[in-house]
């Protein structure tokens, strides 16, 4: 008997995708994640233009997590200038991370996937889902706050650039800041409480997100630097993870799937909340994990609908960080002057949906020779498929119309960025 | 009275003008009650089907299948809005329309052959009627409350078509072209934004596209005596809105 799920376009994810899947006999034959956004060549776009357009550019990559794309994009270009920054420069940008994780987690808990959880079509489809979408404003608000202060506006903001801002907030603009900060990490607290109770007699879905990578830091959770991490131990530098992950295109995908090479096939790794709460949890402050073990919940969490719960957690986390940064705040403007060189530069950050890696090599102008760009959407493809595959092989006994949903449930899990995924790719010359 | 149907449909983009949309956040839940909000993908799983009483689309035709896809979603709309600069104006992508798109294709992808793409990006407007225009990459939110408001009202939207100068001059921005010799692309560029670049001392890279009648010449002849090269005075241009540029700069020539 043959069966066939087909997603024709692909709901409550950013961009455009489809799912075909093949069962004949409760064996699997076929998961293809189709990706038909329209790709933008960013890498051939960006050839020639000096650096401060690397940072403009690629944040259009993704309207949603423009910042994470500023973030990788800034710092690789500082290293490959031989520039390294202040503190208080660090401590801004990563307040700014703060604000678009809160944004973008907020959205996608709330508004893309929590309907799953009460078979809704959308946020506002039933009027009893009400205080749910108005939390999730709420909180989506503040991050969309901080964004608005240190950028100019939460979408694409403009303040970013090699060596520091274009613009040093007041101490007083900061603190205005505090009291609703204050309000909103109550009311994560609550949050991570609800996701957790999503999931109150369900029954785990075991082996959907087995190996995962994030950065790691020994005494913070990781944003803007770090060393790459498997959840098998296995510690790399930034570098040498780009050396050992493959990059590989597939027929059904306008998105490069991505793998770590380690037999004849690039095995298939995860990055993203659920990765970086399993390896980073002890660098959480007190509250935020009692109110997870309160709720029962043991690490590691390798359902990967729980994305939803580590989501919630790193709404807290980071608005529990903003907090402490701001009061930390003396408002000293810092700046360091960066003079265009010749050079390479390669950096990896903690994008929302995970590690987004840049790598970019400048002449002596300053301009772009060469441009990489691995979105964390394309390195967790290849990841998707395997944990539907799984999830298939170990339900085929439900009906179709079920296992479409759980599928779909999968997908959105991995909150895949699809308008990323299709620009990331090569511009360098062994590859081209 | 019957809630008007409306429609937010993307095409080659970045999402950030339907998260603009998104960032409404209280309004948001306005326009959900004003309107019946019945095809919205990134948000909601309601197929499309039927006809629209206003369409707003985001995204520029980059491939043969958006063609097709703009001509179907015309037919069933009402009234067709633009949102953003690669819908309006091609976006950033549409520098490809100035290279050759296989060099483009082969930088990329191991086997061009799997990729379906027109040599060009081009706005909305290049297709087929367009009612109305909202630029900026991203929108402002104020633009698209006025606007869904506006259209409630039976109205035309009250959107500037002045420079951005205009807004400067209105916050007391000292002007950092004079000033401070900074490439800044105001004087050309349409208001909308607030001035937000010139507030963080950086002059307007030109999100919001040409302004009415905007002398391009003049202000690239103002950037060669402070010395800019040709080369780095069209790299300016060449950002999100470089084929409304480019087309303003051969129109005047004509």
């Amino acid at each position: 008997m043959k069966r066939r799920i087909n997603v024709k376009y692909l709901s409550r994810v950013e961009g455009e995708g489809a799912l075909i899947i093949e069962i004949r006999n409760n064996e699997v034959e076929k998961v293809d994640l189709r990706i038909f956004e329209a790709p933008r060549f960013f890498e051939p776009i960006l050839k020639g233009r000096p650096f401060q357009d690397v940072i403009d550019f690629t944040a259009r990559i993704c309207g949603i997590c423009p910042v994470a794309y500023q973030m990788s994009a800034v710092h690789a270009i500082e290293a490959a200038m031989g520039v390294s920054v202040p503190q208080p420069v660090h401590d801004l940008r990563r307040l700014m991370y703060c604000g678009e994780w809160i944004e973008s987690h907020a959205l996608h808990v709330h508004f893309l996937h929590g309907p799953d959880f009460f078979g809704m079509e959308s946020a506002w489809s039933d009027r009893d889902y009400g205080h749910i979408a108005q939390r999730g404003m709420k909180l989506k608000g503040l991050g969309n706050e901080i964004l608005a202060l240190l950028g100019g506006r939460p979408v694409h903001p403009l303040s970013v650039r090699p060596g520091g801002f274009f613009r040093w907030p007041e101490k007083k603009e900061l603190y205005q800041l505090l009291p609703d900060l204050e309000k909103g990490f109550d009311l994560s607290l609550e949050c991570i409480s609800w996701a957790v109770s999503l999931f109150e007699g369900e029954e785990e879905i075991k082996d959907t997100g087995d190996f995962m990578v994030s950065l790691h830091n020994p005494d913070s959770y990781a944003m803007n630097t770090g060393t790459v991490c498997t959840s098998e131990g296995i510690t790399y530098s930034m570098g040498e993870f780009t050396k050992v992950i493959e990059e590989y295109q597939v027929p059904h995908s306008n998105a490069l799937h991505t793998g770590i090479k380690t037999g004849p096939t690039p095995r298939p790794y995860m990055v993203g909340p659920l990765s970086r709460i399993n390896m980073s949890f002890t660098s959480l402050p007190e509250k935020v994990k009692s109110t997870v073990q309160q709720g029962g919940i043991s690490l590691p969490l390798v359902d990967i609908r729980m994305s939803i719960i580590a989501r919630c957690i790193e709404i807290s986390y980071a608005l529990h960080e903003a907090i402490n940064i701001i009061q930390g705040y003396d408002g000293i403007a810092a700046y360091v002057h960066v003079e265009p060189k010749e050079g390479k530069g390669l950096w990896i950050t903690e994008a929302p949906r995970g590690m987004l890696i840049h790598s970019y090599e400048f002449d002596r102008k300053g301009n772009v020779v060469t441009a990489r760009i691995i979105p964390p959407t394309s390195q967790n493809l290849a990841h998707i498929e395997k944990s539907l595959r799984n999830y298939i092989e170990s339900n085929h006994h439900l009906s179709t119309k079920a296992l479409r949903r759980g599928c779909e449930d999968i997908i959105r899990s991995y909150d895949p960025c699809i308008s990323c995924s299709v620009h990331l790719i090569d511009l360098t010359e062994g590859k081209s | 009275m019957k809630k008007p149907r409306l429609g937010i449909f993307k095409l080659t983009s970045c999402d950030g003008c339907q998260l603009s949309i998104l960032n409404l956040e209280e309004e948001l839940l306005r326009v959900v009650e004003l309107f019946s909000l019945s095809f919205f993908p990134v948000a909601s799983d309601k197929e499309l089907s039927g006809y629209f009483d206003l369409a707003l689309i985001e995204g520029s035709i980059s491939e043969p299948r958006q063609r097709e896809e703009v001509i179907s979603v015309r037919e069933r709309s009402r009234y067709l809005i633009t949102i953003g600069a690669c819908a309006t104006s091609g976006g950033l992508q549409a520098l490809k329309n100035w290279a050759v798109l296989e060099s483009f294709k082969k930088s990329v992808y191991p086997d061009p052959a799997l990729i379906e793409s027109l040599s060009t990006s081009t706005p909305v407007s290049d297709h087929v009627y367009v009612d109305f225009e909202i630029w900026g990459c991203p929108v402002t939110g104020d633009a698209l409350s006025e606007t869904l408001a506006c259209f409630l009202l039976d109205k035309r939207p009250t959107i500037p078509q002045y420079s951005l100068c205009m807004e400067c001059k209105r916050k007391a921005i000292p002007c950092i072209l004079v000033s401070e010799g900074e490439p800044c692309l105001g004087p050309i560029t349409r208001a909308g934004c607030g001035a937000l670049c010139p507030s963080f001392s950086r002059a307007c890279y030109g999100c919001f596209g040409p302004r009415d009648d905007a002398n391009i010449d003049s202000l690239m002849r103002w950037f060669e005596k402070s010395g800019y090269s040709g080369t780095e005075r069209q790299r300016l241009l060449d950002t999100m809105n470089t084929y409304a540029y480019r087309r303003v700069q051969i129109e005047k020539k004509d």
